[in-house]
């Protein structure tokens, strides 16, 4: 086997083209957690220790920073759901519901950035005081089109046979919907939740823009970390973050299974 | 046999994506016949065009082309961070005092007598004598003596924990006023809106309008504090100071050591009034301030005086009243003064053109130019600066045409004044300028250098701020703490009740039209079966 192996001619297999993507997530994904990974345990000057864990871990501003993350992510994802179900919804009822979710789609095309520098401008036009209420209008309006485009792919995808079946045992609307496609479209929830929350407790040029600062996230605190050259805590607030990408990721697959399973036990 | 084949196209791929960063890198080393000078400064801090005019002046001493690479940094952090771990492969920054102190203690810079000694027999032949420059050991060179002295007596000899003087590598006392030649400098102080706070307020009250202790109603909640941590922690320490609110014990510090003492106890109180005055102000600006105040978005800012200047030049101002939309003032009692300066570090590769660049930095005329396009006032002295007919030319050029590109000046033949040399001087160096008519106009040129924003008295109500070393991290972790207030904002927990209650309703009125509908279905089941 090993000198049959070994005399096997090179072919631009599929394999071959996910070279350069293997490289690129080495150069730049891989490396990068290592460094952050290595980093959480030096001082400032290269030096073992476990100093920064204390740092972070004992203060309460960091613990407060954070809790904040959270909390702020939980409400922009919240209202991103109340917000953009019912529209997902109206919008694959419609047949002009693909163009419609277009121009949802479309503001994603400008940057980000450019996006909330304007949100800003009309809030001061508006003579409206930059706070907390503003961050979060700016993380819904920004992350609304995440929640929509996969409800609305979910929704539209619903075989409509469910509906009408359900309809014709002689079910209200409110209890079709309820019964079928609330149940039915728990996976396309999933998905919107992932791409808004994770997201969302990470941002931090959004909440800095829109309250000129006075609202201190956790993406910001890393940022002036990082910025501060404290390497050691701030690779150690990345790795808190990581792992609350990992925790959510994992309650969502969790959730997933068990839509899916929903899905199943309809029958 | 093929498995070769397959390490070539991987190691081809790698070179593909490697070698392009690594040329990016090369490029300041240079190659090829003309010479090159990597300068490191920050964003908008020159006039650009001094690059070419150095170029020119270069090949007209020297005879040989050089090219410059400016580079910028934005923060004196993002400088070190690279210069420390040896990335920046650059001839000249350009930090301030803090950041060359800690740069010159982790033994990334040049001496610039050593530097001049590397490279005398050049000078000698070409007769460059490098007047300008303060860092060579013979005084003050071109740059304002006030503003050395006080770098002298902050940062002219090191101590260290035995009290002896620190000595470099080849045994001398370190002076870091040998590894620096000043480039700009100015006072932190705040800036007004002149319509808003008045003249008699801000000497009544100092920094703490900052904090709107007069509790001006327009104020409140349209101040911004600069989101840097120093220059913040700066403002909270003179506030505390102007109002007796400093800990026990620090009565009979002077300004200069109580912004530079960082211990637990001042950081302490330095956090409970910056926590405090987070619920008086707009926010923490980035580089917005100048536009926000113009466009009366705030009404007072934390400033530099080089910020200062460029939005009070910038903002309204009404000819009638004779007043400026925006004012700005340096409590007298107590305040920061600052300076940025050119630096050599150990990685330099072209030392003579750095010398030569420094020195012509240093040069009357160029000290004016920079000074023009940058608002901050050049560390030239003004004194020299006044006597050289050259440099006020430039000064007189920089407002010799209205908005429309009309000239206000003509010579007296009548024909308008364009450039530096239809500008005539009497023995005084005033300027001799005619009007369209040909009346004699008056230009007076101590206008600019009696202007006390751009060159304020230096007095011991200023103090520098130095390195904070070791403790930077507790003062980081202090402004977080600062800026994120106290605890858990409550309001997010009433959203969250609201979201949560509003969930709560929707459901539960489904479950109760639900409970209403079934009712009558069940009756009239019931109906049927009697029936």
């Amino acid at each position: 086997m090993k000198a049959k192996s070994a005399r096997k001619p090179f072919r631009l297999t599929k394999k071959a083209f996910g070279v350069p993507y293997i490289l690129f997530l080495l150069l730049f994904v891989v490396i990068p957690l290592v460094l952050i990974l290595v980093n959480a345990f030096l001082d400032s000057d290269n030096n073992l220790t476990l100093a920064n864990f204390k740092i972070f871990f004992t203060s309460s501003s960091s613990l407060t920073v954070l809790g904040n993350s959270l909390l702020v992510g939980v409400i922009t994802t919240l209202i991103c759901i109340i917000i953009g179900y019912p529209v997902a919804y109206i919008l694959s009822k419609m047949s002009s519901g693909k163009i419609l979710v277009l121009l949802y789609v479309i503001p994603m095309g400008v940057n980000f950035l450019i996006r909330t520098l304007a949100t800003k401008a009309i809030f001061i036009a508006m003579d409206i005081e930059l706070g907390m209420g503003t961050v979060i209008f700016g993380m819904v309006y920004n992350y609304l089109p995440f929640m929509i485009m996969p409800l609305h792919t979910t929704l539209s995808s619903i075989d409509k046979s469910y509906m009408e079946a359900a309809q014709d045992l002689g079910a209200d609307k409110a209890t079709v919907f309820f019964k079928t496609t609330l149940p039915l479209s728990v996976s396309g929830v999933i998905s919107g939740v992932t791409m808004v929350f994770i997201p969302t407790i990470s941002t931090y040029a959004i909440s800095q823009l829109l309250s000129n600062g006075k609202i201190f996230l956790f993406g910001d605190s890393i940022q002036l970390s990082f910025e501060q050259g404290m390497y050691g805590v701030g690779s150690i607030m990345s790795i808190v973050m990581l792992v609350f990408v990992l925790i959510s990721n994992f309650i969502m697959n969790r959730f997933n299974r068990q839509g899916n399973s929903v899905r199943r036990s309809l029958w | 046999m093929k498995k070769p084949v397959k390490l070539i196209v991987l190691f081809a791929l790698l070179a593909c994506i490697l070698l392009p960063t690594l040329t990016a890198c090369d490029k300041a080393d240079g190659g090829g016949a003309a010479e090159r000078l990597v300068i490191y400064n920050w964003e908008d801090y020159i006039d650009i065009d001094m690059c070419d005019d150095f170029e020119a002046y270069y090949k007209e001493v020297t005879g040989r082309t050089i090219e410059i690479t400016y580079t910028t940094f934005d923060t004196n952090e993002t400088m070190m961070t690279k210069v420390l771990k040896n990335d920046a492969n650059v001839d000249l920054i350009c930090p301030s005092e803090y950041a060359i102190e800690k740069l010159l203690h982790a033994g990334c810079l040049l001496n610039h007598n050593d530097v001049l000694a590397d490279i005398s027999a050049q000078a000698a032949e070409l007769g460059l004598t490098f007047d300008g420059m303060s860092s060579l050991k013979r005084g003050y060179g071109n740059i304002e003596p006030d503003v050395m002295d006080v770098i002298v007596d902050m940062f002219g000899s090191f101590e260290d924990e035995n009290g002896d003087p620190v000595k470099d590598a080849s045994g001398r006392n370190l002076d870091m006023t040998e590894y620096m030649v000043p480039y700009f400098w100015g006072t932190l102080g705040i800036l007004y809106n002149t319509g808003v706070i008045s003249e008699e307020e801000l000497e009544e009250y100092g920094w703490g309008v900052l904090w709107n202790v007069q509790q001006n109603e327009k104020l409140e909640n349209k101040i911004l504090m600069k989101d840097s941590v120093r220059d913040s922690y700066a403002a909270a320490v003179f506030y505390m100071y102007e109002y007796g609110l400093l800990p026990e014990g620090y009565a009979d510090y002077s300004v200069q050591e109580l912004i530079n003492c960082t211990d637990d106890v001042m950081l302490q109180a330095a956090e409970k009034v910056l926590t405090e005055q987070r619920e008086h102000i707009s926010g923490y600006e980035v580089d917005f301030g100048k536009d926000d105040m113009i466009n009366e978005i705030v009404y007072a800012d934390l400033a530099w005086s080089g910020d200062a200047i460029y939005a009070i030049e910038e903002g309204d101002y009404d000819e009638e009243t004779d007043t400026y939309q925006l004012g700005y003032y340096v409590p007298p009692k107590a305040s920061n003064i600052w300076y940025d300066g050119w630096v050599i570090p150990k990685t330099v590769n072209n030392k003579f053109a750095a010398m030569m660049f420094i020195d012509f930095m240093c040069q009357p005329v160029n000290g004016i130019r920079n000074s023009i396009e940058v608002c901050y006032s050049s560390a030239v002295s003004k004194d020299i600066i006044r006597a050289d007919e050259e440099a006020c030319a430039q000064l007189i050029l920089s407002e010799a045409f209205d908005d429309n590109d009309n000239a206000l000046f003509f010579k007296a033949d009548g024909s308008p004044v364009e450039s530096e040399e239809d500008i005539v001087f009497d023995e005084a160096v005033n300027p001799i300028l005619f009007d369209a008519n040909g009346n004699a106009v008056e230009y007076n040129l101590d206008e600019y250098f009696d202007n006390e924003v751009r060159y304020p008295e230096i007095n011991a109500s200023l103090g520098v701020m130095r390195d904070f070393g070791a403790q930077n991290d507790a003062l980081v972790s202090m402004w977080q703490r600062a800026k994120s207030g106290k605890g858990i904002d409550t309001s997010l927990w009433w959203i969250l009740l609201v979201i949560i209650a509003l969930i709560a309703l929707v459901v539960g009125a489904y479950f109760i039209v639900k409970a209403l509908k079934l009712r009558p279905r069940k009756l009239k089941a019931d109906g049927g079966t009697k029936e």
